[in-house]
């Protein structure tokens, strides 16, 4: 008879890892299963190496505009091999890290692919085909999500990539179709964009970044343009033409075809739950959408399995994995956790310009009900982001007439990425707009932009 | 007066109150540490008032028309859930007859060497019943799902009713706790029901419930369990019977119980186990006190 786990987790992201670890401090025993990597897509092909290549974008794009500081630089190039080889030893290092984490926590963790055979005991198959079968009064199921595949767009190792192969590309495209415009493609479109590439950007709705306010959106659509993009909006990939020359890409838009030529093409369109393989149809688990369905709880419909994260309904983002991770450990370890609230849960783009935003944006405002007051303030007006030479951009505020209450807040432009989480503490403390104009916040600082534009919607704006 | 700094609250559920005119006292908190937030606030915010009708407002058939009265957070949570007791947990009720004669003089004895506190049948009720899961601890149980989870100490929540509505407050390990100490913090857990303040750790879980309607001369009656507890007790009045003793006929002071069961933990004769060590200790007060 093998040991009996109080806790034990399947999958390693950043849903999966937190949890077990939350566990292990609760008291529970509890131990975790993976069948890859460390850290899931999260560290190891996901946000965080993404966000080593666009730093080095960065860097490179700052030489370009030295002289604008009066810096003389010349002869940057891009050196693609070694800006991925940064990307992966960073992911490296934390996929380590990780390991290390569990192992402080006395967590222990068990390599291969794991899948239920009943509600308290899971069999784990290694690389070699070798089984062994562990027992657990709570299974969480922490497996992650992977790329959407559109037929006719498979990733090909060559010319069509998912993000997986972008991410480890050896040459600059010459020229890079982004089919999709969330966070995912807009990220690679302005990382090949600032190493040169000529890219387009191909968006099935009416406009890019569907999921933000469609004033910042509008905005984005502007700055990239600005920098050499190309946007087809409205539009459908109908077929792709691959031959040794390159590829041609279909599309239709608006009724109209065209046909662009172009040396890659990166599938940026979603993400599916990686709900097979599992068990879950052996245990009757439900799912909805494709996703496993879970209460305020994380729980299943089987008390004893949690289900967190990418595997269950977004936002796919990683700390909305990791902050169910530990409420299904809170949870079972017999406390009380608070629940996560969607609206809560704050967003970031990585393109240049960035993006963040949280809660409502103005049309979902409206549709809901509320009667609205919106704030406005540009970098323009913003004492550090001129010093910073970021002029570009907008802090935008949304409250509730009648209460007060911030529904959401947007932004675009330099470092916003690091700004969103004073909005997400203002949310999440319920202040009103009187507490916020209330602080103090430091000057010279792209923050007073917050303060700005939640004075702004109520009329009351300095520097504008 | 309570000193109004002391209520924890958001600054945003502030400002609902405000405008809504609603005293922040009277709201139950359920952020941390029992801070009120805007949920708790949008909870106790009592439905918009029907506009009267045209009809009244002319004066004819004010009467006779029917009234819509909304619902509010505790009849909404009320329906919810002994709805969802009464269609999924499947009930049985087991009925007997408690004589009352020793535990009233007992009851008279204790409170006759106490001021202040004075011990209440209903006291007796609880801690028999505390003692009862004790004695049988497989009755001391929750419905788990796929599992039942075995109690260990016996938590017996009584229901309050208070205006509009009721609330189950829990009085945790009664089986550890003295008649003395039962009915004082029964006293406070009512009065903290009856304002509205019960935090939910003086209201969740439970091994079983009290529901004791005997005050309103109800002789008997079949209660609804409230999950994830396995039984409730419902209690009627004590009253002067003609009994049978040994061929005579003799006056005793007398008590009908009924105990509802969710059968998926508690079977027949396992309800009647728990109820017999219950009727014990009514009938022989001296052992409450052991
Ligand atoms: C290119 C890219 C950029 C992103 N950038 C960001 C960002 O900037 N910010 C952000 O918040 N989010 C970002 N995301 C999303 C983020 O990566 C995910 O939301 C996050 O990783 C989800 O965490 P998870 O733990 O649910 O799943 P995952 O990270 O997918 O982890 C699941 C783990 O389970 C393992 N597994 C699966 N099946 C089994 C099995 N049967 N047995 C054992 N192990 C199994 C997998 O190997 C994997 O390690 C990005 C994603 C991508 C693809």
């Amino acid at each position: 008879m093998s040991e009996e786990f109080d806790y034990l987790v399947i999958g390693a992201g950043p849903g999966g890892y937190v949890s077990a670890i939350r566990a292990a401090q609760l008291g529970l025993k509890a131990a975790i299963i993976e069948r890859e990597h460390f850290g899931g897509i999260c560290l190891n092909w996901g946000c965080i190496p993404t966000k080593a290549l666009l730093r080095s974008a960065e860097v490179l794009e700052f030489h370009h505009h030295a002289a604008n500081y009066g810096v003389k630089s010349s002869g940057a190039t891009a050196d693609l091999p070694a800006m991925v080889k940064r990307s992966r030893d960073i992911a490296k290092q934390l996929n380590q890290g990780v390991q290390h984490l569990l192992k402080k926590n006395k967590v222990p963790s068990f390599m291969g692919a794991a899948k239920l055979v009943s509600k308290h005991e899971v069999q784990v198959t290694d690389k070699a085909g070798k089984t062994q079968h562990l027992r657990a009064k709570n299974i969480v199921i922490a497996t992650g999500a992977r790329a959407r595949i559109l037929p006719g767009m498979e990733p090909d190792g060559g010319q069509i990539m998912s993000y997986r192969e972008a991410m480890v590309a050896e040459k600059i495209p010459s020229h890079l179709v982004v089919v999709g415009t969330g966070a995912i493609g807009v990220e690679f479109a302005s990382f090949y964009r600032a190493l040169g590439a000529e890219v387009t950007l191909v968006e099935m709705l009416d406009r890019i970044l569907p999921a933000e306010d469609a004033e910042i959106a509008a905005m984005a659509a502007k700055s990239f343009e600005k920098r050499g993009m190309n946007i087809r909006n409205k539009a459908k990939v109908s077929g792709v033409k691959k031959s040794p020359q390159g590829l041609e890409i279909m599309i239709e838009t608006k009724g109209k075809q065209e046909i662009i030529k172009a040396s890659h093409l990166l599938s940026a369109v979603g993400v599916v739950a990686n709900i097979e393989d599992i068990g879950l149809e052996a245990l009757s688990i439900a799912t909805e959408t494709g996703c496993i369905k879970v209460n305020a709880q994380c729980q299943t419909n089987i008390p004893n399995i949690y289900a967190i994260g990418d595997v269950t309904k977004g936002p796919w983002l990683a700390h909305k994995a990791s902050h169910e991770g530990v409420i299904a450990a809170e949870h079972a370890s017999g406390g009380h956790p608070h629940e996560l609230e969607k609206l809560r849960i704050p967003g970031c783009t990585y393109a240049n310009p960035q993006i963040a935003s949280i809660g409502h944006h103005e049309e979902s405002a409206k549709a809901a009900g509320y009667e609205i007051r919106v704030g406005r303030f540009p970098f323009m007006g913003n004492g550090k982001a001129l010093a910073l030479g970021e002029a570009e951009g907008m802090v935008k505020t949304i409250f509730d007439k009648k209460t007060g209450e911030l529904l959401g807040a947007h932004m675009i432009g330099a470092e916003v990425t690091e700004l969103i989480q004073g909005f997400a503490v203002a949310i999440g403390l319920e202040t009103t707009e009187e507490e916020l104009m209330n602080i103090v916040f430091p000057h010279p600082t792209l923050s007073e932009m917050m303060h700005e534009s939640v004075l702004s919607a109520y009329g009351r704006a300095i520097h504008i | 007066m309570a000193n109004p700094e002391r209520v924890k609250a958001s600054p945003l559920a502030r400002r609902i109150a405000k405008t809504n005119g609603l005293d922040l006292s009277q709201i139950n908190g359920s952020g941390p540490n029992g801070r009120i937030i805007k949920r708790d606030v949008e909870q106790a915010k009592a439905p918009p008032q029907q506009k009267p009708t045209a009809a009244i407002q002319h004066g004819a058939q004010t009467t006779t028309q029917p009234e819509i009265m909304p619902l509010d957070g505790m009849r909404k949570t009320i329906a919810a859930r002994l709805t969802e007791a009464k269609q999924t947990v499947p009930h049985f009720y087991l009925t007997i007859d408690c004589r009352l004669d020793d535990l009233l003089t007992a009851r008279k004895n204790m409170n006759a060497h106490l001021d202040g506190v004075k011990i209440s049948v209903n006291d007796f009720i609880i801690k028999a019943m505390a003692l009862a899961l004790r004695d049988v601890p497989d009755a001391n149980a929750q419905w788990g799902g796929d599992h039942i989870l075995k109690l260990k100490q016996s938590d017996v929540a009584v229901a309050v009713a208070i205006e509009g509505g009721l609330f189950t407050p829990v009085i945790r390990a009664a089986e550890s706790k003295g008649l003395k100490e039962i009915s004082a913090e029964m006293k406070a857990l009512a009065g903290l029901a009856r304002d509205r303040k019960l935090t939910p750790d003086q209201y969740e879980g439970g091994s079983t419930s009290i529901s004791n309607l005997g005050m309103f001369g109800v002789k008997n009656f079949q209660a609804v369990i409230n999950p994830p507890q396995a039984t409730i007790l419902a209690v009627g009045g004590g009253e002067e019977r003609l009994i049978p003793i040994n061929g005579q006929a003799v006056v005793a002071n007398m008590m009908t119980v009924t105990l509802s069961c969710d059968h998926r933990v508690v079977d027949g004769a396992l309800g009647a186990q728990l109820l017999h060590a219950f009727k014990h200790y009514i009938e022989t007060p001296v052992a409450l006190a052991l």
